[in-house]
């Protein structure tokens, strides 16, 4: 049995590839619209054509005659949903507040009316194209600057229930009136609508065993959410609903949050008596289930001689559907980013007749800090301080807005080790001072990278045979950035096994709670309930042996002593309520980028340095892989990322990956990524910090400065397209 | 997507009388265009003539004057990296690499990117309900819609959709010859005929009968061919449509221009002959000037719209940037 520890357990900090990429690589690894039970049949959502006004019609007839058509679900079979859970529609949430198939009303295009149900994806798609939709259509409200879409402008308290979202601090108007116009600036900032647009599409598979017994694949990072949700409309206790997930091919903040294409299927699935999958098609990416929201963005700032900040104001506007409340909180990092005692931090929301917003990677500090470090280089421009410097000059010791001092922050050192690696002392302050051989424009740029380190609640359950083998399961997710992995090497880690020992389970609503994935917090608090079940197991174990075994055979006597075969224990974790209030919980970064703008417009990003103060690094190619990819994710912000609707019909024109661009591989640049990996005293897993979502924030910045630097010209408006160039 | 029925040809002459035959009937050469459109509903054929077994794949050696005949089914990926085609007309392979992706140029063939149709928003998606070229008649939805990648040479106000190829940019510019067979035989398409403008017809876009079938392109033989450089402006550095493009030669006689070629791509409902370019070039010597005062001259008469007003500097730029590459060449 010693034979089973041959190998090492593995080290924190070491670089493991993913424990999951054989089976991904052998097509092993099943994705939701990959499970097929018998006689199951085939969706598809009939959906509004219209942005605004009534339903009056849906004429069926034609294509209920079609071959291989099961049924139509609408509002005229369908059983009435109850509203969501009060919990998930609180003020500020994300995504729909309504429940489909309500009444006549239309909102937006591509508002879901119906399932078709046939025996075959090609039955379907003749049939939905023999549907005849009717409606009274009225005026849609398409553009935050009409006059219709003021007049429904509100003033949301809070993100989500949580972030403040209207904030002052000191005086702001009494400190701009003293500083003269050259120490000021006055600019708007605007970013488009986005779309997440993971390669795997929305799917949900749904199959009734019972009348009472529902089973649910889909592509999810938020089990336990859905599981409520799902149960609640269809007025189930939660165990009689199980959701599966065992892999979901990115989300980048889809795929969380009530959507109304899970209800639809298992509803339409209750209706035929068969399993049912329904998969988006591309389009419906961008008119069904999230995007982010536009912003407008004000900014004021003004500095005294010694170029420290005096003021800064950060108001936006942005909008959701008219069925939805949340609010994209461009503000909340210009609250503590930097030392400035009068800070106005303001968000107005609007209604549009187009799909409702949600997160997406980033939400807020992506498009906010995008603003707030264009701005910054613009007043370091204007005050003639070297952007790098200027940021030092106004470095937060502390978060003043909460009053706490930080957990842990090492920017600085972020500053002057990626200035150094960079070469940024080389660089001309002047802009449009160097051209390359081949003609192009050359500009760097940078831009602070910043991102809350926040935790959840979650639990873990182990399992640990006889023989030294351990399975550790949570209902968490995998979207392809490595959490089998890196919980696999913690567990590893904790009870001595070598990785190959250890199995980690996830993506199954029977397993232990644990969080949504978001707010890049999953490592930390999935993490910490899996160190929690293993410490309860080596205690277990330890008062049944005397000590934790280096080999199994005194466990697997005591087991047989027993009867038993294996040992089992729970852990659980929580967000350390004292150090919570006592500190600021940061990650922190810097990003410096090269960009070469030619004179045609054309914006290629060529090399981009990052250095990143995210605390303990686990395992560090996973974590260069998945800051390279947010990167290259902001690099699509910068660049090229916009979703547009006709500014007629509010029907989405670019809603395809060929015409919605995002980087290629000819767009990546060369990547220079560090982690200063200084443990966090005040996080739980070995002082790590989560590093999803901060490779995002900031480099849209640092990309537009490096333009601006490059070209003389500041763009405020992204994307960065040839056309804003020329 | 309607339900169709498929057939494959083993000749060309059964291929053509199959599409005869029947006028919702279509040629199914690569897919990578008409298959996409059957998705969306925009091409709906009631029969696919598949032409993918006829032996029209090679590339050849035109006897006697030293041009080259490319089979229509010659596909993208094969005859960017040609021989004849690299050192002969190197500006066509240059034109084709910067095409699509190469999963699609695996696939795409020659007498298919003739035929590819535009990438305007309001044809591509039926939902919308005004397209003159899809529904004659409804409307254009891209004049007072988001009308980014439309034209600005030669539009009406029917239709001011592009073109969206790359080869066919440079085959204007290299004056290809597109060869047809119809039930009546034989015949041969200059290429500045083969595409056609809007007008009030923008539903037609070729000169091509619905049953005549390409059956090969030729080259003609040209002297100063490798004198070449097909420039692109895209969005992003690969697998995007152009904004503008540009196919420029020129051939020399000492220090001044004898004969200039160009065409532009992303500007027009059709690959865009630059004419009046060529001849403002013609005896002028290769500098800045002269390429600027030819791409005034092209563009004098261009006209943009709310979103697309940028092509016509990015076009003027993108000429004289062209122009400035070829004439740098050795």
């Amino acid at each position: 049995m010693s034979a089973a520890l041959a190998a090492p357990p593995p080290q924190i900090g070491q670089s493991l590839t993913r424990v999951e990429g054989p089976a991904k690589v052998k097509g092993q690894a099943l994705y939701a619209a990959e499970f097929r039970p018998d006689r199951m049949a085939y969706g598809a959502l009939i959906q509004s054509p219209i942005a605004h006004g009534r339903l009056t019609s849906l004429d069926l007839a034609a294509a209920k005659a079609a071959p291989g058509v099961i049924d139509i679900l609408t509002r005229e079979n369908a059983s009435r949903f109850p509203s969501y859970p009060s919990d998930v529609t609180k003020p500020g949430s994300p995504a729909e507040n309504r429940v489909p198939l309500q009444d006549d009303e239309l909102f937006w295009v591509g508002q879901h009316l119906g399932v078709i149900i046939a025996e075959s994806l090609d039955q379907l798609q003749q049939a939905l194209s023999l549907v005849r939709v009717s409606c009274a259509p009225n005026e849609p409200v398409l553009r935050m600057d009409l006059p219709a879409a003021q007049q429904s402008a509100t003033k949301p308290e809070k993100w989500v229930g949580q972030e403040k979202l209207q904030v002052s601090l000191g005086d702001v108007a009494g400190a701009l009136a003293s500083v003269p116009p050259e120490r000021k600036l006055e600019v708007t900032y605007r970013t488009p609508i986005e779309n997440h647009n993971p390669i795997e599409p929305y799917c949900t598979m749904a199959e009734w065993l019972a009348r009472d017994r529902l089973v649910i694949h889909e592509a999810t990072r938020g089990i336990k959410q859905l599981q409520k949700i799902v149960a609640h409309a269809f007025q189930l206790p939660p165990q009689s609903v199980d959701i599966v997930s065992p892999y979901v091919g990115g989300a980048f903040g889809s795929k969380g949050f009530q959507w109304s294409h899970t209800l639809l299927t298992a509803a339409a699935a209750r209706l035929v008596r068969r399993p049912v999958r329904l998969t988006f098609m591309r389009t419906q990416m961008f008119d069904s289930a999230g995007q982010r929201a536009e912003t407008e963005q004000k900014f004021t700032i003004a500095a005294e001689k010694n170029g420290k900040l005096i003021a800064l104001r950060h108001a936006t506007t942005t909008h959701c559907s008219p069925v939805a409340d949340y609010s994209e909180p461009c503000g909340n990092m210009s609250r503590m980013l930097y030392a400035c005692p009068n800070i106005e931090v303001s968000h107005e929301l609007v209604r549009l007749n187009l799909t409702t917003p949600c997160p997406m990677r980033a939400p807020g500090e992506a498009p906010g800090v995008f603003a707030l470090e264009c701005a910054l280089d613009e007043m370091a421009h204007q005050l003639k301080i070297d952007p790098v410097r200027f940021r030092l000059t106004n470095y937060a010791e502390r978060d003043d807005f909460e009053k706490k001092p930080w957990s842990s922050k090492r920017l600085r050192e972020c500053y002057t080790q990626g200035a150094e690696k960079f070469g940024w002392a080389k660089r001309n302050p002047q802009p449009g001072s160097v051209s390359a051989p081949n003609g192009c424009r050359i500009g760097s740029g940078m831009a602070t990278a910043v991102y809350p380190a926040k935790r959840q609640p979650a639990a873990a359950h182990a399992i640990l045979s006889a023989d030294g083998q351990l399975i550790v399961q949570s209902a968490t997710h995998s979207l392809g950035t490595g959490t089998y992995t890196t919980m696999s090497q913690l567990a590893a880690n904790a009870l001595g096994l070598p990785l190959e020992n250890v199995r980690f389970e996830l993506g199954d609503s029977r397993f232990p709670d644990a969080p949504v994935n978001g707010g890049s917090w999953l490592t930390v608090s999935v993490g910490s309930a899996v160190l929690n079940a293993c410490e309860a197991l080596k205690e277990k174990v330890t008062e049944l042996t005397g000590n934790w075994p280096n080999d199994f055979t005194s466990l697997r006597e005591v087991l047989a002593r027993n009867g038993q075969k294996q040992i089992e224990a729970d852990g659980k974790s929580e967000p350390d309520r004292e150090a919570r209030e006592k500190f600021s919980f940061q990650s922190f970064g810097a990003l410096f980028v090269e960009v070469e703008v030619d004179s045609l417009g054309q914006v290629r990003v060529t090399r981009a340095t990052g250095v990143y103060d995210v605390g303990r690094i686990l395992n560090p190619r996973l974590a260069r892989s998945q800051v390279c990819g947010a990167v290259i994710f902001g690099i699509g912000m910068a660049l090229m990322e916009a979703t547009v609707p006709d500014p007629k019909t509010g029907r989405i024109v670019n809603a395809n990956l060929a015409e919605y661009h995002l980087p290629t591989q000819a767009d990546i640049p060369q990547f220079d990524i560090h982690f200063l990996d200084q443990p966090d005293p005040h996080m739980p897993v070995n002082g790590a910090r989560g590093i999803g979502e901060i490779g995002i924030v900031g480099t849209p910045a640092a990309v537009a400065n490096a333009v601006f630097h490059a070209t003389g010209k500041r763009v405020r408006e992204l994307p960065i397209t040839p056309d804003k160039l020329i | 997507m309607n339900p169709f029925t498929y057939a494959r040809a083993t000749d060309a002459q059964a291929a053509i009388n199959g599409v005869a035959a029947n006028p919702r009937a279509k040629f199914l050469g690569g897919g990578t265009n008409l298959v996409d459109l059957m998705k969306m509903g925009v091409e709906q054929p009631a029969q696919l003539v598949d032409i993918n077994r006829l032996p029209l794949t090679r590339v050849e050696e035109l006897p006697n004057n030293g041009g080259v005949r490319i089979g229509a089914l010659v596909r993208n990926s094969d005859l960017a990296e040609n021989d004849l085609i690299k050192s002969r007309y190197p500006l066509l392979s240059e034109a084709l690499l910067s095409g699509a992706s190469p999963q699609l140029r695996n696939l795409a063939t020659t007498g298919g990117n003739l035929l590819q149709r535009t990438r305007c928003y309001y044809f591509y998606d039926p939902a919308f309900p005004m397209c003159n070229k899809r529904a004659p008649g409804s409307g254009c939805g891209a004049l007072e819609g988001y009308n980014r990648i439309h034209a600005i040479l030669g539009q009406s106000e029917q239709c001011i959709a592009t073109h969206p190829s790359d080869m066919c940019v440079a085959l204007a510019a290299l004056e290809a010859v597109v060869r047809v067979q119809g039930p009546q035989g034989e015949r041969t398409i200059a290429f500045e005929d083969f595409h056609r403008l809007p007008g009030d017809t923008p539903n037609v876009e070729t000169s091509l009968q619905p049953n005549e079938l390409i059956m090969a392109v030729d080259l003609p033989p040209l002297r100063f061919a490798q004198r070449s450089h097909y420039l692109k402006v895209r969005d992003r550095a690969s697998y995007a449509f152009a904004l503008v493009s540009v196919a420029a030669a020129l051939e020399m006689d000492g220090g001044t221009i004898k004969t200039a070629r160009l065409a532009l791509g992303g500007v027009a409902h059709k690959p865009w002959r630059a004419r009046k370019a060529e001849q403002a070039l013609a005896g002028k010597s290769p500098n800045e000037q002269s390429f600027r005062a030819a791409a005034e001259t092209e563009l004098a008469n261009a006209k943009g719209y709310k979103y697309n007003a940028f092509k016509i500097e990015l076009a003027r730029r993108a000429i004289i940037q062209a122009l400035s590459t070829v004439a740098k060449m050795a």
